[in-house]
């Protein structure tokens, strides 16, 4: 498949949040799972997407090691496209910086000032970030409106985050969003849900301020790559 | 009487540079009395560490070459090579990894974790080494073993747990509690040779006793009667857990963890006991050898000494008396005026002298056996070859050897440093398979390449040194590659007919990219359009012109050349003429195949204090590195960027003054990639610049 194929027909399409970001507005997006059921995976392919559409993306990995982190990326590049040449490969790479935290040291003021390190030096500067393993348990909505602060300071059009959530924490928002996101669940344009059943892995599209599906409409997950598909 | 192999350890000892690899390895010699004084690396007496034995490396402090010596403690017989810290001499760790069934990662207590410490981990994960680590230095100010274990723990991604706990560190480091006996143990005696056991102390009774539970708990995982002899509660039988921890080390699960300090001679014995207790002997680790009779079909050595010999020269050493050659033997036995064959040649070769090395020293032997590690006298061969018994054809297999990456001339200044050179220069190709030599036909000048600007210096070093070779030496050279990226057919006729036997040859076919691989020839001729004898004329001419390409004068690779046509003269065909004829063959299609030039890229890290983090990602950003990720790590930082070799000249000079000194940097090659347009514009003009100019 070609890269114009890959782009039209990624199912993250359907979210709607490209126009958008085009559009010059800010959005906020979280995947949402209980532990273990593959939100990286999510998080990658929302990265290696909006990479392929020409946009940077700056992965921060809280808790994860760079070469971790820089072989999800290879895997899952490699399940989606079968044979990539090798300066598509490399271009690719240009959009792409890591970042890690150890997980007790992370802080928005910290995030700010690597990223104000990058952009002055004109080394990096993101359009897109990912923040995997933040801490939604000890930071508040504050917190999340100060990051939302600072992207618009430094001019990201999105921060997708990853949020672990509990089989025993029943408490959900009204969109079904559940704990510990629940009563910040207004700050997200776009919820996703890692929803396991029977046999198939879906991903519930719990909040979409700009879908062009119908509320409700989840996408499906190849449980063997993790990889979106259309439902 | 047949060697007890459970009680024969092979390990190495390897780590970042400077965290004490050398002065452990002294120590342990002391304290298997293999020395009876101990010397410092950078000591005041003159006399520097055993197992630097080269005067270089005495003035440098560093390791570069990896001396093998033997010890033994109480009743296991050590085979030790101590192997360099530095990235630029990996391939001595490579090799010493090889022929290693274990080794001690040797970490600095304050530096903990360096980007040098995550390469060697990567080489021994990829011979599967079983590893146990010892925090060094804890005597040193800002010393935390605690935290160097977790840097284990998250750097390396090893199930790494501290078997020992300090008593006091920095300038109150006194001793240590071994969390199995539950016991404080203090090194008495002017060298710390006197093992004082006491009660734990006090106020460490309670953090000893977490710990140990901790331990227990994890390494229960490895041994299912430690598991229920803890659910039982009560005493735990001390082997119980040794069993464990060994099951788990050999497994590669697990790491445990030792502390100590080697300049102040604490901790050592107790490493030396772990050593015997939970690092493999050679029957616990299973190695191959490729059957060269039967398509190099890989088998497990026997370890047995009744069958027949197998053994790996894995090191080369000029001496006194000549090459000295270090051999891993895997099965069979050899003894003084055995007779072997070299795999790689065929030759025989006659065992004189056997000797086992200590260091400098050496200590001769009658006989050796499968596990051991011994050298052998006058005996010609390379790095990396297989000697065996008569009737038996098989090579160990064959090692993983990087391309070289930078090259310089070297330019004698009189003839008798011309005859030095050439002496030193076969010896050292012989000794390091990453040092490689040739003389550049066009300018008559004599190209050294190698791994890195140090591995080169240190060669030439040697050269002067050692060889009496008086050298001048050029600017360093980045050793770009041109290759071709599409297919493009030639047909070509090379025809001299002026007087005397003619010249006449045509070549037909086609050149491609090869994705793996140097070169590759591929004869389709049908017919005998070609006659037989000229096919590998064709060849040879291929290969002449792979030599240096038109684009910037780099040498060629990734080509498959094809024939598939062609004629002969029955008076004019030649050798010659048809190596003529695919020289013209070649250069006629190589620009159509679109070339490109190629630049080795190299992965650096660079590990200093977050507050230069801005400047230290700028710098490599201007060097058209690509910023892969940076680390944060409290108040320090590693950048990690893949950056052009090219760009690397100079670094360190630059990284110093951004950084007031407080950065350091590593790099290893990582790739070879095209270089951008302007990059080649630029090394197409100057090579066209030098061509008129010559």
């Amino acid at each position: 498949m070609g890269k114009e194929d890959l782009i039209s027909s990624n199912p993250l399409r359907v979210l709607g949040l490209d126009n958008k970001a085009e559009e010059g507005r800010q959005s906020l997006g979280l995947v949402m799972a209980r532990a273990g059921l593959g939100k990286t995976a999510i998080l990658v392919q929302i990265a290696l997407d909006s990479m392929l559409r020409g946009n940077r993306v700056l992965h921060v990995a809280i808790g994860e090691t760079i070469d971790k982190t820089r072989d999800r990326y290879d895997d899952i590049l490699a399940k989606m496209v079968e044979d990539l040449n090798e300066e598509a490969e490399s271009d690719l790479s240009r959009r792409r910086m890591i970042m890690t935290f150890k997980e007790n040291v992370f802080s928005r003021a910290m995030l700010e000032e690597r990223l104000q390190d990058l952009i002055e030096q004109d080394v990096f500067k993101p359009d897109c970030l990912i923040i995997d393993g933040y801490d939604f348990d000890g930071n508040g909505r504050q917190a999340m409106e100060d990051l939302k602060q600072l992207m618009a300071e430094l001019g990201i059009s999105v921060i997708w985050f990853s949020a672990v959530s509990h089989r025993e924490d029943p408490r959900v928002s009204a969109d079904g969003v559940p704990a510990p996101c629940h009563t910040i669940d207004d700050l997200f344009e776009v919820v996703l849900l890692i929803n396991p059943q029977d046999n198939v892995m879906k991903l519930d599209i719990l909040r979409c301020a700009y879908c062009e599906v119908e509320p409700g409409t989840a996408l499906l997950l190849d449980p063997s790559t993790m990889l979106i598909q259309k439902s | 009487m047949a060697k007890d192999l459970s009680k024969v350890r092979n390990i190495g000892i390897s780590a970042h540079i400077d965290s004490g690899k050398t002065t452990l390895t002294e120590r342990i010699l002391f304290y298997t009395d293999r020395i009876h004084a101990i010397h410092e690396v950078r000591g005041k007496d003159g006399v520097g560490a055993k197992m630097d034995s080269m005067e270089l490396e005495k003035e440098r402090g560093i390791t570069i070459q990896s001396a093998a010596t033997y010890a033994s403690w109480k009743d296991v017989d050590i085979n030790i090579i101590d192997t360099p810290g530095h990235v630029d001499f990996t391939i001595e760790v490579e090799r010493a990894l090889r022929v290693l069934d274990g080794a001690i990662l040797v970490l600095c207590s304050v530096g903990g974790v360096q980007s040098q410490s995550i390469t060697v981990s990567r080489q021994m994960a990829r011979y599967r080494v079983p590893r146990i680590a010892f925090v060094n230095k804890c005597d040193r100010t800002g010393a935390n073993p605690a935290r160097v274990t977790e840097q284990l723990r998250d750097k390396l991604e090893l199930n790494a747990h501290l078997m020992q706990l300090p008593i006091g560190l920095e300038g109150d480091f006194e001793g240590l509690v071994d969390l199995i006996t539950m016991k404080a143990i203090y090194f008495d005696g002017e060298n710390g040779e006197i093992l004082r056991e006491e009660a734990i102390p006090a106020d460490m009774a309670a953090e000893a006793e977490e710990k140990r539970e901790a331990l227990l708990e994890e390494i229960s995982m490895f041994s299912e009667e430690l598991m229920e002899s803890l659910l039982e509660g009560g005493d735990i039988d001390p082997q119980l857990i040794h069993d464990a921890v060994r099951r788990g080390t050999l497994a590669l699960e697990f790491t445990p963890v030792f502390v100590g300090s080697a300049y102040k001679n604490k901790g050592i014995q107790p490493l030396l006991d772990a050593v015997s207790s939970y690092l493999p002997c050679p029957t616990d680790v299973v190695n191959h050898a490729l059957d060269l009779e039967d398509d190099e079909k890989e088998f497990p050595v026997s370890n047995d000494p009744d069958d027949k010999l197998i053994m790996l020269a894995f090191k080369l050493e000029d001496g006194r008396y000549g090459q000295l050659t270090y051999v891993r033997t895997y099965q069979g036995m050899l003894k003084k005026g055995d007779t072997v064959y070299n795999s790689r040649t065929g030759k025989k070769v006659k065992i004189g002298r056997l000797v086992r090395m200590h260091a400098d020293e050496m200590e001769e032997i009658d006989s050796c056996g499968p596990g051991d590690i011994v050298a052998l006298f006058g005996v010609d061969c390379a790095s990396g070859d297989t000697f065996t018994a008569e009737g038996i054809s098989a090579s160990m297999s064959s090692m993983h050897i990087p391309e070289p990456v930078i090259s310089l001339a070297v330019i004698p200044v009189d003839n008798k440093a011309q005859n030095n050179m050439s002496k030193a220069l076969n010896r050292f190709t012989k000794e390091d398979p990453t040092f490689r030599t040739y003389v550049d036909h066009e300018t008559g000048e004599t190209i050294i390449s190698g791994m890195g600007e140090l591995h080169l210096d240190v060669y030439i070093e040697r050269m002067k040194r050692e060889y009496s070779a008086a050298v001048e030496v050029g600017a360093p050279q980045v050793a770009y590659r041109e290759t071709i990226t599409m297919q493009a057919a030639f047909d070509y006729i090379h025809k001299k007919q002026t007087g005397g036997s003619g010249q006449y040859g045509r070549v037909a076919g086609y050149l491609e990219p090869l994705e793996e691989g140097e070169y590759e020839f591929v004869d389709e001729i049908v017919g005998g359009v070609i006659p037989r004898e000229f096919i590998p004329s064709c060849d040879k001419g291929f290969q002449k012109s792979m030599a240096k390409g038109s684009l910037c004068g780099a040498a060629i690779t990734g080509v498959r050349a094809v024939i598939n046509d062609g004629n002969s003269h029955s008076v004019d065909s030649s050798d010659v003429a048809f190596q003529l004829a695919a020289q013209g063959a070649f250069k006629e299609a190589y620009m159509k195949a679109k070339p490109v030039i190629m630049e080795p890229i190299m992965k650096v890290a660079v590990e200093g204090p977050t507050e230069f983090q801005g400047a230290v990602m700028g710098s490599l950003n201007q060097r058209r590195g690509m910023i892969i990720g940076t680390m944060e790590e409290g108040n320090y930082t590693v950048v990690e960027a893949e950056v052009p070799l090219s760009e690397m000249f100079g670094y360190s000079t630059t990284l110093r003054s951004l950084t007031q000194g407080k950065a350091e940097f590593t790099m290893e090659f990582a790739t070879f990639k095209q270089v951008p347009k302007s990059v080649s514009e630029e090394l197409v003009k100057k090579f066209q610049e030098e061509k008129r100019n010559d």
